[in-house]
């Protein structure tokens, strides 16, 4: 082979060749057989799934008064790893976030990539923040958007409203027990980002939109509320009773119109809050009703045709021993009508009343009368009070029962007892939750009213609901509850407090009136519930106390719902609050 | 002369010609391409832009949200009614005039009508 520049020529081209086949090679060995291998690779280091979180749905009123919205806040996290002057950091960081320095000194003074400094940022504090560092060209101090609960109106139906943790999950009240629709499903979005961590907005991958939470509309009108909220306040400056409840409740349908607590706690400023400033008394709380709960005795045996209204029962002059224990009156009753059993409070009437009508059929009543379940309220934590079974009873239970001992019940199933006698012998679920609609109107869900069961005859329910607008009156028990204008229907009840260990105690009391009005065609059923009330001894009934705070709920909220009053009752009534004496003890 | 004319190689203008079209072809393929895909971030850039700036104002939205709920909740208008700045006197029943709606049969000849169309 001559070796000319010919050769020389091909052999160059030749090695060329070879080398760029041997890249191409390469080439089409990593684009086509490891393809797979390193796009996963590659996706795995530039490739995130970016979460697209969803808004919680807001809370609103009957009126669409907004109750819980969420508000834009930003998280302030570090990577320390990219701090470039950390004590100029130190010092703008505590100056701007309202932070001890000493505390993010030592934050800042690690190797560690995620340090949270601050949540809950307000969007203009965080602004103002992230430009100082910009002007300080300070690095490594990242913001990360996050959405808070606000609560506008602090205190008002805490324990109604509930309130969420720090992941947004409901805990408490609709927030606890309607959280699978007010917390919505958050998105997704598969995203690349460059070497300085911005999207590359043209690779972007598969995307899921998320869907908000829907909007929860509530049955409680925030104006009644408001009322229900101010006399609740004021009771308790004038009697500082250890706990108190007041429920407003449309008998027709079971909304519940308005739901107030004491202890109560701001929903915006929870951290000082103790367990027992949580509890929703009306659902969480049981207690002995007392003679309010006399209505189910009197509406038993009159549905039973054991007795007509004016049927008499000897009352036995104030003392009737039964199986050995002698039971009490306040006064001295002769003979009764059943009516006036419950006008006068007769204990003994009450007793006889359901001795005639047996154990096991009382206890009936009582079942159907929704006492010893659980009501089915869309709120969580609710308790099915305490009842026992008849085989359980002693000898003189059947004498306790029927006055309201050896009973517990919550408030709001001896609301719904009682707007059974206003809605004619109809029970009704009571309900918090109207509609469940999304963020733009379009309904969801509507909860429409549910009737359990028909308690007593139609009949039977006008009946007691006539003897009950005889305790509204000056021959009553509650003449205080009276509110001039209007007829009410109600009843008083005042029992001693069952203690921690068992037993009673001495001096306290838990007072109560539950009522309708107007008793002609009810609007709304409300019930006043004070524990353990400071005052005279001679005054503590329920009659007495609150009996006249049922009085201002019920004209204020007459008033708003514009009930026509009607003048000759407004006429007759006389407009000073009837003084009770000592003797009106139930 | 003819000598010279020997040593030079011939050029085919024809063919040179269709090369020099398709190279310049491809080349302006190639540069459109690169301007496309650059068009392309350019864009992605603006989506994103506009993203967060939609995002910016939505969260203004809410946060004025926020504030008038804040502004004109039961609490807050019940402490500025203690503060004095508002003033509520409750109406008194014998200023109320109630008037009675009739109850009107459905068939009624003459009906309370209002007409879109009349324009006087």
């Amino acid at each position: 082979m001559k070796w000319n520049s010919r050769t020389r020529c091909a052999i160059v081209c030749l090695g060329f060749i070879l080398l760029f086949s041997l890249f191409s090679f390469r080439l089409i060995y990593l684009q086509m057989v490891k393809h797979d291998q390193y796009a996963g690779l590659a996706a795995e280091k530039h490739v995130i799934k970016q979460p697209i979180f969803a808004e919680r749905g807001t809370i609103l009123d009957a009126n669409n008064e907004v109750l819980a919205h969420n508000v834009p806040v930003e998280t302030v996290v570090v990577d320390a790893t990219h701090l470039n002057d950390v004590e100029t950091t130190v010092d703008l960081v505590s100056k701007e976030l309202q932070l001890p320095r000493g505390e993010v000194s030592e934050k800042l003074h690690t190797d560690r990539r995620y340090i949270v400094l601050k949540r809950e940022v307000a969007k203009a504090n965080a602004d103002s923040f992230r430009q100082q560092l910009r002007a300080k060209n300070l690095r490594g101090i990242y913001f990360e958007r996050d959405a808070t609960r606000i609560y506008p109106n602090g205190v008002m139906l805490c324990h109604v409203i509930g309130f969420t943790d720090f992941d947004h999950k409901g805990i408490q009240g609709v927030e606890g027990s309607l959280d699978e629709y007010l917390h919505g499903q958050d998105g997704y979005r598969y995203i690349e980002h460059n070497r300085a961590g911005q999207e590359i907005v043209l690779y972007r991958g598969q995307e899921r939109a998320p869907r908000n939470g829907y909007q929860v509309h509530l049955t409680i009108d925030l104006n009644l509320q408001n009322i229900v909220e101010n006399e609740i306040d004021a009771a308790m400056r004038e009697y500082s009773p250890k706990k108190a409840t007041i429920i407003l409740m449309r008998p027709q349908t079971g909304e519940i119109l308005a739901m107030a607590n004491r202890p109560a706690f701001d929903l915006n400023k929870r951290s000082d809050t103790k367990p027992e400033q949580m509890k929703n008394r009306a659902i969480c709380d049981m207690m002995e009703p007392g003679s309010t709960f006399k209505i189910v005795t009197a509406a038993a045996a009159i549905n039973e045709h054991k007795f007509g209204l004016d049927s008499y029962i000897f009352c036995e002059n104030g003392v009737w021993n039964y199986g050995g224990t002698p039971l009490h009156d306040h006064a001295a009753f002769g003979d009764l009508s059943v009516k006036d059993i419950l006008v006068k409070s007769s204990n003994i009437g009450a007793a006889k009343l359901a001795v005639t009508l047996g154990d096991q059929k009382f206890y009936e009543y009582i079942r159907r009368f929704g006492f010893g379940d659980r009501t089915g309220i869309e709120l969580p934590g609710e308790i099915s009070g305490l009842l026992r079974s008849p085989q359980l009873w002693s000898k003189i239970s059947i004498t306790h029962i029927p006055m309201g001992h050896e009973i517990g019940v919550t408030p709001l199933q001896m609301a719904t007892a009682m707007s059974a006698i206003a809605n004619g012998g109809k029970l009704m679920t009571p309900r918090i939750v109207k509609s469940i609609t999304t963020a733009d109107g379009k309904t969801i869900s509507t909860l429409k009213p549910i009737v359990l069961r028909q308690v007593i005859s139609p009949q039977t329910a006008n009946q007691i609901g006539m003897a009950l607008r005889g305790v509204v009156s000056d021959r009553g028990t509650a003449a205080a509850a009276a509110v001039p204008g209007f007829t009410i229907a109600g009843k008083t009840g005042t029992a001693q407090k069952v203690g921690p260990h068992g037993g009673y105690e001495k001096g306290k009391e838990v007072v109560s009136f539950c009522g309708y009005l107007p008793a002609e065609h009810p609007e709304f059923v409300g019930l006043v519930v004070l524990d353990d009330a400071q005052t005279k001894p001679e005054q503590n009934y329920g009659g007495t106390v609150a009996g006249p705070i049922f009085s201002h709920i019920a004209e204020k909220a007459a008033r708003y719902l514009d009930l026509e009053p009607h003048e000759e009752i407004r006429r007759a009534t006389p407009v000073e609050r009837v003084a009770l004496t000592s003797s009106s003890r139930h | 002369m003819s000598r010279s004319r020997r040593n030079w190689n011939e050029v085919n203008a024809a063919s040179l010609a269709r090369w020099i079209v398709l190279t310049g072809f491809l080349a302006l393929t190639g540069l459109i391409y690169v301007y496309l895909t650059l068009q392309l971030y350019h864009l992605g850039d603006r989506k994103k832009a506009l993203e967060t700036e939609v995002s910016n104002l939505k969260m203004q939205n809410e946060v004025a949200s926020a504030q008038i709920a804040a502004l004109t909740s039961r609490a807050a208008l019940q402490r500025r009614l203690k503060e004095g700045y508002l003033k509520m006197i409750p109406i008194a029943e014998h200023n109320i005039v109630r008037l009675t709606i009739p109850n009107r049969n459905p068939d009624d000849a003459i009906q309370p009508v209002s007409n879109p169309r009349s324009t006087r």
